[in-house]
């Protein structure tokens, strides 16, 4: 497992540092400038410089690379910001040198709520939905919710978004059109919309998953017995049918949850939410590699760990799987 | 006197793969006029972002073609965005780059994806795990951290984008690849041939690819769904290709605040236009599905 | 008729399906009085399950039933159209053929049996579980306490029969319906489970109704036997006028089936003859007929009726066995070497096996 969030923040890692010019944002153009033939007397002057600043700009670019330990070979580098993460230190911001970590305990919270509820609203609406449609499968309302789960596949999840955005913020103002703290209600209520929009094509797909297997799992005979007792057809489907079924929508879930991520730095920005999502864009953007590694380090340890959490919840379900572990 | 219990009635159905629409349960034998009616959106779509150039539209650069931010209309058919330019024409010659870029973005994962899943299925062991190893670590990254960080770097071409954007599909087809070239290279006529002396490659090339390739054409059609959504987010985000401007980038225009409130449609029709779009390739590639699987049972992604 | 549990008149089940409509019940009446036995048995596809379904509200929703059945002083299927909720699994429980898929693999067996409890007798979830220990012992399963605790797959095939026992047990039933309860159980442990349920049956004043394709289970443990045949009855007779005096070719054929402890050892087993018919090709006339040697051209044509042969004895023949008309219409068959139908006449005799495996001096 670790080997994965290894190998994902050392991909990111590289590309960061090999691909593009960490100096870029402290030094500016300079960064692009041979400093060491400069320094070392070979270059007067570069296209581009001001005349007799160059020297000068020089070695704040060779003092810059000496701070952050440029020189050192890419392995060693990535070595000592694991060492530096392991205790708690994410570095500072290019832009505002902010800590990181401050950054992250600001925004990482509001992010982990939207995804709850959406997660929370997708299973909400896809568990009944499924028993429903698996109860009378084929009959109308199963037809029309292909249909119906169809169509919320379909739509692009930021499309859905503006969607939202226009008829209940503009249009009718139901929603506030950017984040409100004050309190938890206030919160759940500006995040609201945008765990729609996440949650909705969720429980298409969650529905769509739990009906198949809902259906394969009244195929039982357990069922028959369970219907020789003369029990209540809610009381099957809910209380029989309903947990073993379960298993392929919640590996689904785990799965989806970086989908999710990438999902919420679009959301975030259509509905205004200070998240990590957003937080993240903006950093990309503005090539600020220690936001940038953190919140990749941060969402792949949540995949990490909601996939592990995905693993207990089978052997909850099943105990034909507890006894192995 | 009849007894109505209503048990569901039983019916063979298959669990369902975790990627994309689900199959319904009973496969129908002819494929519906609703299939048809999707193919026919699609190829509407497509012949219109072909001949663009040909058709005797407005300009879709041209800055007063109507008033600023018209409803539809008569002169404008979609309307005018926030500099006056055509939405109806600007619908269609953004279809050229939206169905552009998913197309070449599908083709080149469907490409590195085949080749990665055959391989791994094939020769099974080290290299299998491995590679298996490499897409569950790209399945983990938040696809749209990966694409910021290669466009942000490397730039906004269009071949730039589309090659990212292929390491959507590419886990999938590399995914089924795998399974089915696993599933077959256990069956009689891959053993046949190799005991006719084909060597390994001839045996993936000419036993197994051709039974391979029309699951993936699946694949390939709803994958072409997937990229043009996700060229959507990249040109929102306002990270797609530069010049010229796809369906996402509309409604990037479209959707700011002060336009979205007086002029909705300026969204609105791009966002349209990309549902039907979708829903069109999501439907086809759907109902192809359900056609085939009856005659190749046992043919899964599991 | 005063003691009658169950009266079953005249029921008819047919499934809709895209080739029309099948019957699988084609006019099936019994009567079963309290604390009795009445063993249905026939082969798969003669409509015994589909009978039993239909008594316990269990067949689906395309299935057309017609006819009356009257439990005690009530409609069953009046009650089944109404919904009514605490009846099956109360008065009327069934245990079926599978005990490794009758049960829920994710529920605790001591949940399985208590909530039957818990919902038709409004117990709390305490007493219902104590009761549900109590019925495990009484089912002869050891250590029922930590038994309520554990899962099916925990426990073997005969545990989890006894466990299904136990749940169909739990209210108190009136009327035990067990279709195959140990077809699908080791041979040694058959007999256990049998027993049983005769002890149960017996303490509770409990009435039976035992479904199985063997008549060697139902021989020492049925007060009646039905045989039925494609969705037919063709002998209804106590037991021991079924076994002394069989009337119907089709009885006759399945004794002949069963392997009799004086058989010598390596004789070959006779099976009737053919299959069973397609549910949707059954032909005019009786539909035993194509594979019985008694069988005369009338038998193709025209459906035989119940008739008497006795008390309590009825049978659907033309040519019946033990009577004059059916060993006429044998002999005739077999002097012509087939029968009405067709079928070679040699098949039906039995055959001494060529090949002896026993080494020289050794037993046969």
């Amino acid at each position: 497992m670790f080997a994965v969030v290894f190998a994902a923040t050392f991909l990111a890692y590289s590309a960061m540092n090999v691909l593009g010019d960490p100096l870029f944002n402290v030094v500016g153009f300079y960064a692009s400038v041979d400093c060491d033939a400069v320094l070392a007397g070979e270059v007067e002057d570069v296209i581009g410089t001001r005349p007799g600043s160059t020297v000068g700009e020089c070695q704040i670019v060779a003092e810059a690379r000496e701070k952050y330990h440029l020189n050192d070979p890419l392995p060693v580098r990535y070595g000592r910001w694991v060492g530096a993460m392991a205790q708690g230190d994410f570095g500072e911001s290019f832009k505002n040198y902010m800590p990181v970590s401050t950054i992250l305990s600001e925004r990482l919270p509001k992010s982990l709520l939207l995804m709850g509820m959406s997660v929370s609203i997708g299973l909400g609406v896809a568990i009944p939905w499924a028993v429903a449609a698996a109860y009378r499968a084929n009959g109308r309302l199963d037809k029309a919710s292909t249909t119906g789960a169809f169509g919320l596949l379909s739509i692009p999840g930021f499309a859905l978004g503006v969607i939202l955005f226009y008829f209940f913020v503009i249009r009718y103002q139901i929603f506030p059109s950017r984040f409100v703290d004050d309190d938890l209600f206030s919160r759940l209520r500006s995040l609201f919309l945008a765990a729609l929009t996440l949650g909705l094509p969720l429980a298409a797909i969650y529905q769509r998953l739990l009906r198949t297997d809902l259906i394969t799992t009244l195929q039982e005979d357990f069922v028959i017995t369970a219907k020789a007792k003369g029990l209540s057809d809610r009381r099957i489907m809910f209380r029989h049918v309903l947990r073993p079924s379960l298993f392929g929508t919640v590996t689904v879930v785990g799965l989806n949850t970086a989908a999710l991520f990438s999902g919420s730095i679009i959301i975030e920005q259509i509905f205004s939410i200070p998240g990590i999502g957003r937080e993240l864009y903006v950093s990309v953007v503005r090539d600020d590699n220690p936001v940038v590694l953190a919140c990749v380090v941060v969402i792949v340890a949540a995949f990490v760990i909601i996939n592990s959490v995905v693993d207990l919840l089978y052997s909850y379900l099943d105990p034909r799987v507890r006894r192995d572990t | 006197m009849t007894l109505n219990t209503s048990e569901p009635i039983a019916v063979e159905s298959p669990p369902e793969a975790a990627d994309g629409p689900d199959a319904d349960k009973v496969a129908p034998r002819r494929l519906g006029i609703s299939f048809w009616t999707a193919i026919g959106w699609i190829l509407l779509v497509s012949a219109a972002a072909l001949v663009a150039p040909w058709l005797p539209i407005a300009d879709p650069e041209e800055i007063g073609a109507g008033g600023r931010l018209d409803g539809p209309g008569w002169d404008n058919w979609f309307g005018t965005d926030s500099n006056g330019r055509d939405m109806f024409s600007r619908t269609i010659w953004g279809a050229r780059v939206s169905l552009m870029v998913g197309l070449v973005s599908i083709l080149v994962g469907f490409l590195i994806g085949g080749v990665v899943g055959v391989v791994s299925g094939y020769r099974r062991g080290f290299i299998d795990r491995t590679l298996s190893f490499i897409v569950f670590v790209i399945l983990s990254f938040p696809s749209l951290v990966l694409f910021l960080l290669i466009i942000s770097i490397v730039g906004q071409g269009l071949w730039v984008v589309s090659l990212t954007l292929s390491v959507l599909v590419v886990p999938s087809v590399a995914r089924l690849g795998r399974a089915i070239t696993i599933a077959f290279s256990e069956r009689e006529f891959v053993a046949a041939a190799r005991l006719l002396g084909a060597t390994n490659r001839r045996v993936m090339v000419r036993e197994i690819l051709p039974n391979v390739l029309i699951p993936m054409s699946v694949i390939l059609l709803l994958g072409l769904g997937i990229t043009i959504v996700a060229e959507g987010g990249l040109a929102y985000l306002g990270l797609s290709v530069a010049d010229g401007f796809s369906w996402g980038k509309m409604i990037q225009i479209g959707a700011a605040p002060r336009t979205l409130r007086t002029a909705p449609w300026a969204a609105f029709f791009p966002i349209g236009a990309m549902f039907l779009t979708v829903l069109s390739l999501n439907w086809v590639g759907d109902r192809l599905r359900q056609y085939f699987d009856i005659r190749e049972q046992g043919i899964g992604s599991r | 008729m005063a003691g009658t549990l169950l009266s079953v008149q005249d029921l008819k089940v047919g499934f809709r399906t895209e080739q029309g409509v099948v019957r699988a019940v084609d006019g099936v009446s019994f009567d079963l009085e309290a604390g009795q036995t009445i063993g249905i048995v026939g082969e798969s596809g003669s409509g015994k399950t589909v009978t039993a379904k239909a008594l316990m509200n269990l067949l689906p929703s395309y299935a057309h039933v017609e006819g009356t059945v009257i439990f005690g002083d009530r409609d069953v299927f009046a009650m089944a159209a109404n919904r009514e909720k605490h009846f099956w699994g109360v008065e009327m429980t069934m245990v079926f053929q599978d005990p490794m898929t009758s049960l829920n693999p994710v529920k605790k067996v001591g949940e399985q049996i208590a909530e039957s409890l818990r919902v038709h007798l409004k117990k709390s979830r305490r007493e219902a579980f104590a009761e549900a220990g109590d019925l495990l012992e009484q089912v002869g399963i050891p250590e029922p306490g930590k038994r309520l605790t554990q899962y099916p797959h925990e426990l073997s095939g005969g545990l989890r029969q006894r466990v299904v026992i136990a749940m169909a047990l739990a209210c108190g039933p009136r009327l035990l319906i067990a279709d195959e309860p140990t077809t699908a159980l080791d041979v040694t442990v058959q007999k256990h489970i049998l027993d049983l349920l005769d002890d149960l049956r017996r303490d509770r004043g409990m009435a039976m109704i035992l479904i199985t394709h063997d008549l060697g289970v139902v021989k020492g443990r049925a007060d009646e036997i039905m045989v039925m045949y494609a969705g037919h009855t063709m002998e209804e007779a106590p037991t021991a006028t079924l076994f002394s005096e069989m009337r119907h070719p089709y009885t006759e054929a399945l004794l002949e089936t069963i392997p009799k402890i004086d058989t010598p050892s390596h004789t070959r087993l006779v099976p009737i003859p053919g299959r069973p018919p397609e549910v949707i090709e059954i032909p005019d006339g009786c539909p035993f007929a194509p594979r019985c040697r008694y069988s005369t051209a009338r038998c193709l044509t025209d459906r035989p009726g119940l008739t008497s042969h006795g008390s309590g004895h009825a049978c659907a023949c033309h040519a019946p066995v033990g009577t004059p008309s059916g060993s006429e219409a044998r002999a005739a068959n077999e002097s012509a070497g087939t029968t009405a139908a067709g079928l070679d006449m040699a098949q039906f005799t039995r055959k001494v096996p060529v090949i002896d495996f026993a080494p020289p001096g050794a037993e046969g």
